[in-house]
């Protein structure tokens, strides 16, 4: 069986409004990252994949099934959408018993799968808390035993650490790499930290257009002499955030280092090695969107 | 196992418990569980054995026409159109034409007649106000089922001088007039050819009312006749109506939890999910009903201890009579509420609930018909189940509870289909919905081209 995602020429709308435009894509086993704004067409690409979605032009496998054949599919993905729940009432344990009937696996096979996945996720000493006792990050976990419980060959995972703190979120990235030895992870996201610390290749959406579509070391090259610090006074902040392309602040005493993208070097400015985020701001920069200097972007701001 | 799991997510809920305690209430208002406190004696000769309906000319014919004659005096009449009380006041023509039937009927002038009752007081002579029994639809003490047999007295306290029937109408031309009377005041009154049947009683006879005693213990085995009589108060106080509640909390409950997107990406097929959530609610509602039948019927046990019994009555008539009203209630629910994502059905559901509780007190045959959501047959031991009214139409009641039954399946299938078309964002509720009429408004108010 072919274990990748094919994916040519897709467009999808919503209602009129085209979402997504001619998107070709293959995605390969281990961690894929989809980057990209809020709004750029990444729910509607997994909504899609996950067969929520009808697909509207062009053509979409999962491990050589197509996308129509929506039970098939359903028996080969695990998904975790970006906002979800479970029944509050119910106990951890119950509430994946329950998911694991749905997913159409017997009881040997539940009594097996559920208590690996739990432990796995560092739930067992909770399965007996009811779920609206979860915390966020719990919360999260569970989300991922529970697209796990039919053991997938494809995870989609839409905005996964959204809300998580930092613990969790380190947490929750290394649980995902750790599935992705396997299987092909496909990660959602429009912060820049989860892909940086778990993806080797990615595609970044802006606006339902991919903007780019490879590796990270490739992007990251991309990127290379384009990014700059500069040492400036808070009182020359406001005119610099007008004339470059900032892609983040740092206070330092009385002075603010600027890091900054720009085609050619600035006088007083020092080269920098590019950072995944730097990367990503270029492309979209490139693309057309604003950044942070065109936003009236603030100190610390995250992409 | 779905099965197990989706009934306990119904019954360890508060919703579910509100029901059985609704239930519960609403069977002991009736006296369901004292059911064992009137018992059915087997009739004795010189006794009084209550009345029965009948097809009596002479005594229908003036009781229907004194009913007539004072409503018209009043132009204002009761009807009961789709169930609920309705006074009909006539308007020119139609008072004209009323007044041409009760001309024909007593053989005075419809001008006449008109002008009398336009100029008319109670003290005046020569006038048609008159003080004329109630003549309103009411349980005939026999089961109530009839209007009013009230009318059938009311013929005595005419004035001397109010119009009489002539003497060369018959039976059948009266029925005819009545009928067009009924059709001119819009249908549902007592001068129905249907209803007139309302003012005829005549008193049992022994012999009558001993071989009704003996169809109630033979066919009914007694505890079929209380079990019957459950299931009358207990579909139209409950099982007909509440069982949406529950169907439309559970097919709201995956939205509430935010688990739509969960499940939609599940492999269970739209059919099992669905079916199996159907009979777990089915299953759900039918415990208390099982459950409070034979608390209702288990003390009768003992007041006929020594005489045959049938003691899986209660579970036979819950099962024929309940079920069904039961299964389209919950298949109601889950339809509309995965139509529309609101909880519409409650309100759908509770209006019919609402028609057909008011339609069931007119005829036997009403009690039967093949539309009912309740079948009624209001009968208890005094008047010896009247078992063999069932047995008359225990076609009719198979042919009504399976229609209900098969339409309930049908709407669960649908409720498969819309599921399906929801997962795979093909159809989005309450949206689409919206969408459609918005877009049948648009065409409305296009400009023809």
């Amino acid at each position: 069986m072919n274990h990748s995602i094919e994916i040519k020429n897709l467009n999808q709308f919503y209602k009129k409004k085209q979402v997504l435009c001619d998107l070709t894509l293959s995605i390969q086993p281990g961690m894929f990252g989809l980057l990209g704004r809020n709004g750029a067409g990444k729910t509607t690409l997994m909504k899609t994949l996950a067969t929520l979605l009808p697909k509207r032009e062009g053509d979409m496998t999962v491990c050589g099934v197509p996308v129509e054949n929506a039970k098939e599919i359903r028996r080969i993905i695990g998904y975790l959408p970006q906002e979800f729940s479970l029944y509050p009432s119910m106990k951890v344990r119950e509430a994946m018993e329950y998911l694991a009937i749905l997913a159409g696996l017997d009881r040997s096979e539940r009594n097996k799968r559920i208590g690996a996945l739990l432990d796995r996720v560092n739930l067992t000493e909770h399965q007996n808390k009811k779920v609206k006792a979860l915390s966020g990050g719990m919360k999260r976990r569970l989300g991922i035993a529970q697209a796990l419980l039919n053991n997938p060959k494809v995870l989609i995972v839409d905005e996964p650490t959204a809300g998580l703190d930092p613990e969790e979120r380190v947490r929750f990235r290394n649980l995902l790499s750790e599935i992705a030895e396997d299987k092909i992870v496909l990660l959602s996201t429009h912060i820049v930290g989860d892909i940086e610390a778990t993806c080797e290749d990615i595609a970044i959406i802006d606006q339902g257009h991919m903007i780019y579509n490879g590796t990270v070391e490739n992007l990251l090259h991309g990127a290379t002499g384009r990014v700059f610090t500069l040492a400036v006074t808070k009182q020359e902040l406001p005119q610099i955030k007008r004339e470059l392309a900032i892609t983040s602040m740092q206070p330092h005493g009385k002075q603010m280092y600027v890091r900054f993208i720009a085609d050619a070097p600035v006088p007083g400015a020092q080269p920098s090695e590019p950072n995944i985020e730097d990367a990503y701001m270029l492309y979209l920069h490139q693309s057309g969107a604003p950044l942070a200097g065109e936003l009236g972007g603030e100190e610390g701001c995250s992409f | 196992m779905l099965f197990l799991k989706e009934m306990k997510k119904i019954v360890l809920s508060i919703p579910y418990l509100l029901f059985v305690i609704a239930i519960t209430i609403g069977l002991y208002s009736q006296d369901v569980f004292h059911f064992g406190d009137d018992r059915m004696q087997e009739p004795q000769p010189g006794e009084s054995y209550g009345f029965k309906q009948a097809e009596i000319p002479e005594q229908i014919m003036p009781a229907a026409l004194a009913d007539f004659l004072g409503e018209f005096c009043a132009n204002r009449f009761t009807t009961y159109p789709i169930g609920f009380v309705k006074s009909v006041k006539l308007g020119e023509k139609e008072r004209a034409k009323a007044a041409e039937i009760l001309s024909e009927i007593t053989g005075k002038d419809a001008k006449e007649l008109l002008r009398q009752s336009a100029e008319g007081s109670p003290n005046s002579e020569n006038n048609l106000s008159m003080e004329i029994g109630a003549g309103q639809m009411q349980p005939d003490g026999e089961g109530g089922f009839v209007i009013s047999p009230e009318g059938a007295r009311s013929s005595d306290n005419l004035p001397e001088d109010a119009p009489k029937i002539r003497a060369d109408i018959d039976y059948s031309r009266y029925k005819v007039l009545m009928q067009q009377l009924d059709d001119l005041l819009g249908g549902g009154s007592k001068y129905a050819a249907e209803s007139l049947i309302g003012y005829g009683q005549v008193p049992l006879t022994y012999e009558e009312a001993k071989q009704r005693y003996e169809t109630a213990v033979g066919a009914d085995q007694i505890t079929g006749g209380y079990a019957r009589l459950f299931c009358d108060y207990a579909s139209v106080i409950a099982f007909s109506v509440l069982p949406v509640f529950l169907a439309v909390i559970l097919s709201m409950k995956d939205r509430h939890a935010r688990m739509e997107s969960l499940i939609y990406t599940k492999a269970v097929s739209a059919a099992r999910l669905i079916f199996v959530r159907y009979f777990a609610l089915i299953f759900a509602a039918m415990l208390p009903a099982l459950f409070l039948s034979y608390l209702s019927n288990i003390p009768v046990w003992s007041a006929y201890s020594g005489m045959q019994l049938d003691y899986l009555a209660p579970l036979k008539y819950d099962l024929g009579w309940l079920l069904p009203s039961v299964m389209i209630s919950t298949a109601i629910g889950m339809v509309l509420t995965e139509l529309t994502g609101a909880p519409v059905a409650i309100g759908v559901q509770g209006l019919w609930w609402m028609f057909d509780v008011n339609l069931g007190i007119q005829t036997v045959d009403a009690g039967y018909r093949l539309t009912r959501l309740s079948p009624r047959h209001n009968v208890g031991p005094s008047n010896y189940f009247r078992t063999q009214d069932y047995l008359d139409h225990f076609s009719n009641l198979v042919q009504n509870r399976l229609l209900i039954a098969g339409l309930s399946l049908l709407l669960v299938a649908l409720t498969v289909f819309l599921y399906e078309a929801k997962r795979k964002g093909r159809f989005g509720g309450s949206l689409s919905l919206k969408k459609a009429v918005s877009r049948l408004g648009n065409r409305k108010n296009q400009p023809a081209a």
